[in-house]
């Protein structure tokens, strides 16, 4: 059996002490670039375009959300962005791979390595602890389980719920959840973190502690894509574009 | 590395929805349960039977012929010269003819006509019964002359209770006997076939005082004892040329049972009733199996939601698939291990209520075993693999 790095060693080591990120390729190093990106459904005898030729660059630390209302083709943005999904037409490059119509192990394997998903509802595993939620995309990471039980305890405790890790889904508050789940997005230590209407589910106060956190893993030079609806929400990020009818346009950087 | 920390995960997820799902798991194992303890308990049982059975045809003896005389009109049986006739053929040890006599055995009062007396020779004491006190039959009382009898157990418990029956006498048809032996209570299944003894037991006579008190100088049943047990079939070929002669080739006068076709046949119908049986246990698999994949098809459609996020998560196609197809072979296995107790549980109480000896099975517990591992394999497959080829961007949209 061939044996796979779990993590590419040429990537930098997380610090999460450090404030500015160190790359070794400078400080504007595109991660995410997408040209003329098309998706089409086909609706009966029609075909429903719902992007119309996204061009969007996204750049290693940044915070960006992307704002726009529902319909607009959000959603099947994010799906192309996470690799859940692929163009119909257009390129699109994620940490300098292309990503085309590969096949579905190879698009687990992208997915395992370059995004952490947060979902608006969560989707922890119902019988599973909050270590063992966090523990999962480790499991297809291919970590062994001691590396595994000490990164899922440090990212716990990183969004602060060290006292909680055997604590099932159902016995946590919303905003715990959703906690549970960034430890769990955040622990294979991906190059993207998608984040999906993440505070979709959750009061106006648990909602800002959340986006308090995204800040903060931001500052730490994580880079974050968040796709919402709510411009109060957009606004914690340092970047916002607008989506709208399937076509993007630049919006103001916003006040961090 | 990776693959053993995803089976041990996918073992766990499967063993966790296995136990919260406890009622609904149950019943589904419930059908291979059922396969599986029906192929091992009638496996066991048939071949405990037919074991049992051939070890009393091989303890009558493998080396002994059956002629059955029916006779014809002008000749109704054997006689003494024809018995000759038969002790002269090559390769023949001996012979034992059979006589029953229908009579009342009387002892200090005491009568019963409960009683099976049976006429044999000297050979059926080498051959057959084993003397467990006193003596058999010999030749020197073969004579008609000498009247002298083997009892068995039940007869002396019937008239010689708390007394030493060698040396006694008894009077069997109006004649007084002198007990000299024995021999072991014929408890056998065979004897049970063969009409069975009465309920006071067994009496054995030289068959010539067993003639005389039938008042008939014919033998309708007798034992040829084969010397070489080689040349058997050789012997029946010569057997039913000399009866021919005898009965002047009248047909179905007499019949001839050898011991080894008869094991030949038990053989093939041991064969024919365990095909038989695997034949309606694998039915009852069938169906448990089909239990089986409806179930994994729901657990599945339940599970839409959890497979969407694990391959968000970065699970393959085929890590989706090993864990739902581990589930259903644990399901499976875990119902076959049951079904393997509950059979070796009915084994063991139909053998003690049959008599028979309990052995376990280990053929049938391997069958049964392989059986609810390739019940889960193939039942399971199909929904695991709908399972690895759901959409993940529909699975996590689902609700």
């Amino acid at each position: 059996m061939k044996l796979k790095m779990p993590f590419r060693r040429e990537k930098p080591v997380y610090d999460p002490g450090a404030t500015v990120y160190q790359s070794p390729t400078g400080q504007h190093e595109e991660i995410l670039n997408m040209r003329g990106i098309v998706k089409e459904y086909p609706m009966g005898e029609e075909v429903s375009v719902v992007l119309k030729g996204i061009d969007l660059s996204v750049y290693r630390g940044e915070f960006l959300a992307v704002l726009g209302p529902s319909g607009s083709g959000k959603s099947t943005l994010m799906n192309i962005i996470g690799c859940l999904d692929t163009p119909t037409a257009g390129e699109y490059y994620l940490d300098h791979q292309h990503i085309a119509h590969q096949d579905e192990k190879t698009l687990a394997h992208i997915r395992s390595k370059e995004v952490g998903f947060i979902f608006q509802s969560f989707y922890l595993l119902q019988r599973q602890t909050a270590r063992q939620n966090v523990e999962l995309p480790l499991i297809y990471a291919g970590l062994p389980e001691k590396e595994r039980k000490a990164r899922s305890e440090e990212m716990l405790h990183m969004v602060g719920l060290e006292d909680k890790m055997d604590y099932y889904p159902n016995q946590l508050s919303g905003g715990q959840q959703q906690r549970v789940a960034i430890a769990r997005a955040i622990s294979t230590d991906p190059t993207i973190l998608l984040a999906d209407e993440p505070t979709g589910a959750l009061d106006q106060k648990t909602g800002a502690q959340v986006m308090k956190i995204f800040q903060q893993l931001n500052s730490q030079g994580r880079t974050i894509i968040m796709i919402t609806h709510d411009a109060h929400i957009a606004g914690y990020a340092k970047r916002i574009v607008r989506i709208l009818d399937g076509n993007i346009s630049e919006g103001e950087v916003a006040d961090a | 590395m990776r693959r053993l920390g995803m089976m041990k995960q996918s073992f766990r997820m499967s063993v966790e929805n296995i136990l919260g799902n406890r009622m609904r798991s149950f019943l589904t194992m419930l059908g291979i349960i059922i396969g599986v303890a029906a192929v091992i308990s009638l496996m066991t049982i048939v071949t405990g039977v037919t074991d049992y059975m051939m070890s009393q045809f091989s303890s009558m003896g493998a080396d002994s012929i059956t002629v059955s005389v029916t006779g014809t009109v002008v000749k109704s049986g054997l006689t003494e010269n024809d018995l000759a006739d038969i002790e002269a053929l090559d390769n023949v040890a001996g012979t034992s003819p059979s006589i029953s006599v229908t009579t009342n055995v009387v002892r200090n009062g005491q009568v019963s006509d409960e009683v099976t007396v049976t006429g044999k020779s000297d050979m059926y004491f080498i051959h057959n019964d084993e003397i467990t006190y006193g003596r058999g039959l010999y030749s020197t009382d073969m004579d008609g002359s000498v009247q002298v009898c083997v009892i068995d157990s039940a007869c002396a418990q019937t008239f010689f209770l708390g007394e030493d029956p060698v040396g006694q006498q008894i009077q069997i048809g109006g004649v007084q006997f002198t007990v000299v032996g024995l021999c072991g209570a014929d408890d056998s299944l065979l004897s049970s076939f063969t009409g069975g003894s009465g309920d006071d037991g067994v009496i054995y006579i030289p068959y010539k005082n067993a003639l005389l008190l039938n008042g008939r100088n014919t033998i309708t049943s007798l034992e040829v004892y084969v010397a070489d047990t080689e040349q058997t079939d050789a012997l029946v070929d010569e057997l039913e040329q000399l009866l021919d002669n005898t009965f002047n080739n009248a047909d179905n006068a007499y019949s001839v049972i050898n011991m080894s076709s008869l094991t030949d046949m038990m053989n093939t119908m041991q064969t024919m009733m365990t095909s038989l049986l695997a034949g309606i246990a694998s039915i009852a698999l069938l169906v448990g199996g089909i239990g089986i994949m409806n179930m994994m098809l729901v657990s599945v459609t339940e599970r839409t939601r959890e497979i969407g996020l694990r391959k968000a998560l970065g699970a393959e196609p085929s890590t989706i698939q090993i864990q739902f197809l581990m589930e259903s072979v644990i399901l499976s296995v875990l119902g076959g291990l049951i079904g393997i107790a509950v059979g070796e549980l009915i084994s063991y109480a139909a053998a003690r209520m049959m008599g028979l000896d309990f052995a376990l099975n280990v053929s049938a517990i391997a069958l049964g075993f392989g059986f609810s591992l390739g019940v889960g394999v193939l039942f399971g497959w199909a929904p695991a693999r709908n399972a690895s080829r759901l959409n993940p961007i529909d699975a996590l949209r689902s609700e």
